[in-house]
C-alpha cells in the first residue's frame, strides 16, 4: 500500500487509508476508508489535491443536494488530483508516478444517452460523492484508468484538481456556444461565475459582464479580466435598472449568451430580459427550483434556455488551456488546508461562508 | 381615388370589438412588388386578440388598422423588375417583409428583424382586403392541385414547421404536444411528416382531443387546468408513451402545460414553448435545466412557404380538416366570423372567402 496522508492528527503512522466521511449533518470525521480491489482497467491513486464544491458543503449542511439523499456514511469530495501508485493489468496510458487530474464521475457506457455521447446524463452515473458513491478527499483511491489525465510538467496537482470546476464552466461555454462573435453576461462571481468567465476568454469571448450582489466578488472578477462589473440586488423591482447597466457596460447591446451562474428567479429574469433575440441562456446555478419568470416574451425572441448537468469530455481541453496559459486558475485557490480532522471542518467552514473564499483547497 | 376604378376595401380594426369594412387606398406598385386579389384569409388568435383587446403582447393598435394575414390569392399586376411571377398566377403570401439589411437578416434570421413589418401587427396594416401590395419574393406559386385555401393556410402550417425544425424532430424524437387547438394541430402535421414515430396530444377540451385523434395523433390524453395534476398528468404521458419524451411543444402556454411538459420530457430533450398564454411563468426550471431539457423559442417562422407548399402538393400533409368555418367578406359576416373564432371549441380555422 502506498504512503499514508500529510497531517495524521492522533493516527498512529500505519498504512490505513484514511477518508473524511460525511457522517451526519455537520458531522465529517476522518476515518478508515477500505478501498475496492484493483480492477484490470483501473489505477490506485494517492490523492494530493481536493477542492471543495459547493455540492460538497450543500451535503455537508443537509445531507442531502437536490434529489439526492445520504442515506449511509459517505466518503465527501470529487475536484481532486494525485499521483498514481498502482496500475491495473490491462492499464497501459499511465504508471506509477503519473500526476493525474480525475475525472469523478463514471459512467454505464450501456444507457442509451452513453451510447449518444451524452454520458453525463447517464441513467447509471456512479460519481465521486454523490451518494451513494463515495467520494475522494482521502489518501488513496481507486479509479478508472481512462478518467485519470495525466498533467504536463509545470501544471501543478492543485490546477489538476481546478480542471473539475473548470469544466463546468469550459462545458457551459460549449452547450452556450460561446465564441468570438459573442458578448456575454454572467450572473454571479462565485466560484462557478469566475470559472465560466475564464472559460469565456479561453473560447475568444472580447466582451464579458459579470453581475453579483457582493463588492468584494466582483473585484475578483474584475482583476481576473471581467470587461465589466455590475453590482446588484436580490430586489425584484431593480431589474429594470440594472438591465439599464448592463446595457451600457456593454456599449449599448444587449448580450448574445448570458450565464446564470445563481439561479434564482431575480437572476433567470434578467437573464433573460438582458439577452438578445437570438441569443441563449445557460442555466448552470442550481438555486431555486421552482422560479418565476418572463420566459414566454425571451421565447418569442428566440432566446432559448439551455441547461447543463455536470459536463463531458472536458478534461484534455482543460489541461490544454492551463497548458497554455489561456486560462489561470490558480488566482481562484483562496484558501488551503491540510487533511486533518480540526482542518477539514475549519476548511468547509470557510468554503461555506462565501465572500473572499472562492476555492478551498485541501492539500494532502 | 380615380373614376371608374373599383375601391378597394378592406376589414378595419378601428377599435375593441369593432371591424368595420371600408375603403383601403394601396400604396404604389413598387419595381420587386406584386398587386394581389386576395381570395382566402384565415384567422389568428393574434387577429383575435387584436380584435378583443387592441393589442397583443408588445403590439399595440394606436390607430385603425387592416387585420388580417393568414392569406393566399390572384396576381393582378407586377412590378417592372419582377421576373418570378406573372398575372393570374396563384399565390400563398409570406406576411412579414424584413429589413435585408440588419445583422439578423444578414444571419438569416430574418424572422427576428427589428423592423419587421408584417400583416396586421401594428402599424402595419394586414391582408383581409379585396387588393395588397406586396413584395413578390414573398409571394409563392401555388401548384394546380393546391387550393387558394390551403395556401392560407401555409400561414399557421409555417409555425408547425418552424417549430419542428428548432426542435430538431426526426424519426428519433417522440413528440408531446400540449393544446389541440390550431397551432397544436399543425404542429402535430408537421411533426408527423418530419418524421416523428409517436405523437402525444394533451388538452383540457374531449372534442379537440377527438378530432385530434381523427387526424392522426397516436394518443390523447386529457388533462386538467388544476396545477395539482401536473404529477398525475406527467405519469400518465410517461406511460402512454413508454418511453422518453424526446420534445415536448407547449402549444398553449400557461404555467401547468410548461410545467408538464418540462416534468415530462427525458434528459437531453427539448421543450419548444410556441404557444403564448402567459407573459411571467412559476416553473421548474431548474431540475429540466440540470437534466439538459433545453427550452426552445419560437418567433413565427423562416422560410418555410417552399416546404408547405411541397407538403400540401406531395399530400404529404392535409389541411383541409381544420379549416371548419368559412365566411364571406362582408359586414355582417366578418365580425361574426371573428366571434366564431374566438369561441373556440370545435372552431379551428375560420376561414373568409372573397
Amino acid at each position: 500500500m502506498g504512503k499514508g496522508g500529510q497531517s495524521q492528527g492522533n493516527v498512529a503512522q500505519c498504512e490505513e487509508n484514511m477518508a473524511a466521511w460525511l457522517l451526519g449533518v455537520n458531522n465529517l470525521k476522518i476515518q478508515p476508508f477500505k478501498l475496492p480491489s484493483l480492477g484490470p482497467n483501473d489505477v490506485r491513486v494517492a490523492i494530493k489535491a481536493v477542492g471543495i464544491c459547493g455540492s460538497d458543503v450543500h451535503y455537508l449542511k443537509s445531507m442531502s443536494c437536490g434529489d439526492y439523499y445520504v442515506k449511509e456514511p459517505m466518503v465527501i469530495g470529487h475536484e481532486c488530483a494525485g499521483i498514481v501508485e498502482e496500475v491495473g493489468s490491462e492499464v497501459k496510458s499511465l504508471a506509477p508516478g503519473s500526476r493525474v487530474a480525475l475525472e469523478p464521475g463514471i459512467a454505464c457506457w450501456r444507457c442509451k444517452p452513453c451510447k449518444g455521447g451524452r454520458y453525463n446524463l447517464c441513467d447509471e452515473m456512479k460519481f465521486f460523492a454523490t451518494p451513494p458513491i463515495h467520494g475522494s478527499l482521502a489518501n488513496q483511491i481507486v479509479h478508472p484508468a481512462d478518467l485519470c489525465f495525466k498533467l504536463p510538467e509545470g501544471m501543478s496537482l492543485e490546477e489538476g484538481a481546478m480542471c473539475e470546476p473548470l469544466s463546468v464552466g469550459v462545458y457551459a461555454c460549449q452547450r452556450a456556444n460561446a465564441s468570438p462573435k459573442t458578448s456575454v453576461l454572467i450572473m454571479g462571481a462565485g466560484p462557478i461565475g469566475l470559472v465560466t468567465m475564464l472559460a469565456a476568454r479561453a473560447f475568444g469571448v472580447s466582451k464579458i459582464v459579470v453581475a453579483d450582489v457582493d463588492e468584494v466578488r466582483l473585484k475578483i472578477a474584475k482583476d481576473l479580466g471581467a470587461t465589466a462589473v455590475i453590482k446588484s440586488s436580490q430586489k425584484i423591482e431593480d431589474v429594470g435598472k440594472e438591465l439599464e447597466l448592463i446595457k451600457e457596460a456593454l456599449g449599448g447591446a444587449e448580450a448574445d449568451v448570458t450565464f446564470d451562474c445563481v439561479g434564482f428567479g431575480k437572476t433567470m429574469t434578467t437573464a433573460l430580459k438582458a439577452t438578445s433575440r437570438g441569443g441563449k441562456v445557460c442555466l448552470v446555478g442550481m438555486g431555486h427550483s421552482d422560479m418565476t419568470v418572463p420566459l414566454t416574451p425571451a421565447a418569442g425572441r428566440e432566446v432559448d434556455i439551455v441547461g447543463i448537468f455536470r459536463y463531458k469530455n472536458t478534461w484534455p481541453l482543460c489541461i490544454d488551456f492551463i497548458t497554455s496559459g489561456k486560462i489561470d486558475v490558480k488566482p481562484l485557490i483562496t484558501h488551503r488546508f491540510g487533511f486533518s480532522q480540526k482542518e477539514i471542518e475549519e476548511a468547509f467552514a470557510t468554503s461555506a461562508r462565501g465572500g473572499s473564499a472562492i476555492k478551498v483547497m485541501f492539500n494532502l | 381615388m380615380e373614376l371608374g376604378e373599383e375601391e378597394n376595401k378592406a376589414a378595419w380594426l378601428l377599435g375593441v370589438k369593432t371591424l368595420k369594412i371600408q375603403p383601403y387606398h394601396l400604396p404604389p406598385l413598387g419595381a420587386h412588388d406584386v398587386k394581389v386579389r386576395m381570395k382566402a384569409v384565415g384567422i389568428c388568435g393574434s387577429d383575435v386578440h387584436h380584435f378583443k383587446h387592441m393589442r397583443c403582447g408588445n403590439f399595440i393598435v394606436k390607430k385603425p388598422m387592416v387585420i388580417g394575414h393568414e392569406c393566399a390569392g390572384t396576381v393582378e399586376e407586377v412590378g417592372s423588375e419582377v421576373k418570378s411571377l406573372q398575372v393570374g398566377n396563384r399565390v400563398a403570401l409570406e406576411p412579414g417583409i424584413s429589413c435585408s439589411q440588419c445583422h439578423l437578416c444578414k444571419d438569416g434570421r430574418y424572422n427576428l428583424c427589428r423592423e419587421m413589418k408584417f400583416f396586421g401587427s401594428p402599424p402595419t396594416n394586414g391582408a383581409l382586403a379585396n387588393l395588397v401590395v406586396h413584395p413578390a419574393n414573398l409571394c409563392f406559386k401555388l401548384p394546380d392541385n393546391v387550393s387558394l385555401e390551403e395556401g392560407a393556410m401555409c400561414e399557421p402550417l409555417s409555425v408547425g414547421i418552424h417549430a419542428c425544425r428548432r426542435a430538431k424532430i426526426s424519426p428519433q424524437t417522440k413528440v408531446l404536444i400540449m393544446g389541440a387547438g390550431p397551432i397544436g394541430l399543425v404542429t402535430m402535421l408537421a411533426a408527423r411528416v418530419f418524421g416523428a414515430p409517436k405523437i402525444i396530444i394533451a388538452d383540457i377540451d374531449d372534442s379537440r382531443l377527438s378530432f385530434a385523434k381523427d387526424l392522426g395523433a397516436d394518443e390523447i390524453i386529457q388533462v386538467s387546468t388544476n396545477i395539482q395534476d401536473v404529477g398525475e398528468e406527467v405519469v400518465k404521458i410517461q406511460n402512454a408513451m413508454g418511453a422518453n419524451v424526446d420534445v415536448s411543444f407547449d402549444c398553449v402556454g400557461f404555467d401547468k402545460t410548461m410545467s408538464t411538459a418540462l416534468n415530462a420530457t427525458g434528459a437531453g430533450g427539448k421543450v419548444c414553448l410556441v404557444g403564448m398564454g402567459r407573459s411571467e411563468m412559476t416553473i421548474p426550471l431548474t431540475p429540466a435545466a440540470a437534466r439538459e431539457v433545453d427550452v426552445i423559442g419560437i418567433f413565427r417562422y423562416r422560410n418555410t412557404w417552399p416546404l408547405c407548399i411541397e407538403f400540401l402538393k406531395s399530400r404529404k400533409i392535409d389541411v383541409k380538416p381544420l379549416i371548419t368555418h368559412r365566411f364571406k367578406f362582408t359586414e355582417e359576416q366578418v365580425e361574426e366570423a371573428f366571434e366564431t373564432s374566438a369561441q373556440g371549441g370545435n372552431a379551428i380555422k375560420v376561414m373568409f372567402s372573397l
